[in-house]
C-alpha cells in the first residue's frame, strides 16, 4: 500500500509495532543539490564540494529542509496521500553525503485520539554507513 | 573553573532569550505559496503524492484542493540570497547584524556550527495563495559545554509562521551547537 496506490491507511487498522516499509534513498550530489535549491537554501556546503571539504565535511551534504522533506515522503508513501502530518521531531546525526545510501525505517509507537482525530506516532530513523543521520518521531493524523 | 569572559558572553546572549532575533522584523515571504515552487520541490524530492499537484485528485481529497508539501514550511520565507560573497559569509544569505547572538558567538571564536535538533509542527496545510511571515525568537542558550567537537553552547530558537490573517500555521524549534574548533581536547 502506498500513496501512489491512492489508498490512505485507516487509524483503526493500525497497531503499535507496525513497521513502515524500508525506503532506501540513493544519495547523490544531484539529490543533495536538487533538494537544497528547491528549498531555496543556497548555502555552499549543500552544492560546492571544495567549500564543504574546507568546512571539515566529507563532501557536500544534505540540508535539513531536504531531510525533513524525505521524512515526509517516507511517511506519506506508506500511510497514503490523505495523511496529515502534524509533527516531525528529529535529532540530527551524521551527514547525508553522495555515495552513501540513506535507509529510512519506522515503527508505530502509539495510537492516540485527540477529539475526533486519530493520531499515530511513528519512531523514525534514517541511517547510512556512517551512522544515524536522524532519529525521531513523526506524528500524523489519519 | 569559571572563565569570566565566557560567562559575560553567555550573559550577553541570554539577554536575547524570549526576544525576536529576526533582525529588522518578521521575514515576509517573497512570494505566495505557489504551484511552480511546489512542482520544483516535488520533482527534486521525487514525492509523487497527488495532493500536491493533481488539482482534480486534490479537490476530491480531504484537503479539498491542492496543498503544499508540509515540509516546505521553511522554504516560503527563506531570505532571498545575495549570491556574491555567500561563501565568504559562511553561507549566510545576507549580512548578519553584529549584535545578533550568532554573530556574538562567531566573534568570540565559536565559529563551528552543528545542527542537533529540528521539530516542525504543522497547524494546517498551506494552499496556493497563502502569504507567510516568520519570526524567530531565541528560546535558550545552554551553559558552556565541553564535547568531542570542542567547547561551545547549545542555542535554541523557535520560528513561528503566520498567514495573511495573522493565524499561526506552523512552528519550528531548531537547536544548534556553536563551538570553538580550536578547543578540541582542551581541559574543561
Amino acid at each position: 500500500m502506498s500513496a501512489t496506490d491512492g489508498v490512505t491507511l485507516r487509524w483503526g487498522d493500525l497497531a503499535v509495532g507496525d513497521e513502515v516499509p524500508l525506503f532506501e534513498l540513493p544519495v547523490t550530489a544531484t539529490v543533495i543539490v536538487a533538494g537544497a535549491i528547491a528549498s531555496r537554501d543556497f548555502m555552499p556546503a549543500h552544492h560546492d564540494h571544495a567549500f564543504a571539504i574546507g568546512q571539515g565535511a566529507p563532501d557536500v551534504f544534505m540540508n535539513i529542509l531536504t531531510t525533513n522533506g524525505y521524512v515526509s515522503r517516507f511517511i506519506t508513501d506508506w500511510a497514503g496521500p490523505e495523511t496529515v502530518l502534524r509533527k516531525i521531531a528529529i535529532r540530527l546525526g551524521v551527514p547525508a553525503v553522495p555515495g552513501k545510501p540513506l535507509r529510512f525505517t519506522g515503527v508505530v509507537t502509539a495510537l492516540r485520539r485527540q477529539g475526533e482525530e486519530g493520531l499515530v506516532d511513528i519512531a523514525v530513523r534514517a541511517a547510512n554507513d556512517l551512522g544515524d543521520h536522524l532519529t525521531g518521531t513523526v506524528t500524523i493524523a489519519l | 573553573m569559571t572563565e569570566p569572559v565566557e560567562d559575560a558572553l553567555r550573559a550577553r546572549i541570554g539577554e536575547w532569550v524570549g526576544k525576536s532575533i529576526s533582525g529588522a522584523g518578521p521575514a515576509v515571504a517573497p512570494d505566495d505559496v505557489n504551484v511552480p515552487m511546489i512542482r520544483h520541490w516535488v520533482d527534486a524530492l521525487d514525492d509523487r503524492n497527488p495532493v500536491y499537484l493533481d488539482a482534480e485528485y486534490a479537490a476530491n481529497s480531504r484537503f479539498g484542493g491542492i496543498v503544499a508539501p508540509p515540509a516546505m514550511l521553511q522554504t516560503w520565507t527563506m531570505p532571498r540570497p545575495r549570491i556574491e560573497g555567500i561563501a565568504e559569509r559562511g553561507g549566510a544569505p545576507g549580512e548578519i547584524p553584529a549584535d545578533h547572538p550568532i554573530s556574538l558567538l562567531d566573534q568570540a571564536g565559536y565559529v563551528g556550527t552543528l545542527a542537533t535538533n529540528s521539530e516542525l509542527e504543522f497547524e494546517r496545510y498551506l494552499r496556493p495563495g497563502d502569504r507567510l511571515e516568520s519570526d524567530i525568537v531565541l528560546e535558550s542558550i545552554s551553559d558552556r559545554k565541553k564535547t568531542s567537537l570542542g567547547k561551545g553552547y547549545f542555542v535554541t530558537w523557535v520560528t513561528t509562521y503566520t498567514d495573511q490573517l495573522g493565524e499561526v500555521v506552523g512552528r519550528q524549534m531548531f537547536r544548534i551547537f556553536k563551538f570553538d574548533p580550536s578547543t578540541i581536547g582542551a581541559p574543561s
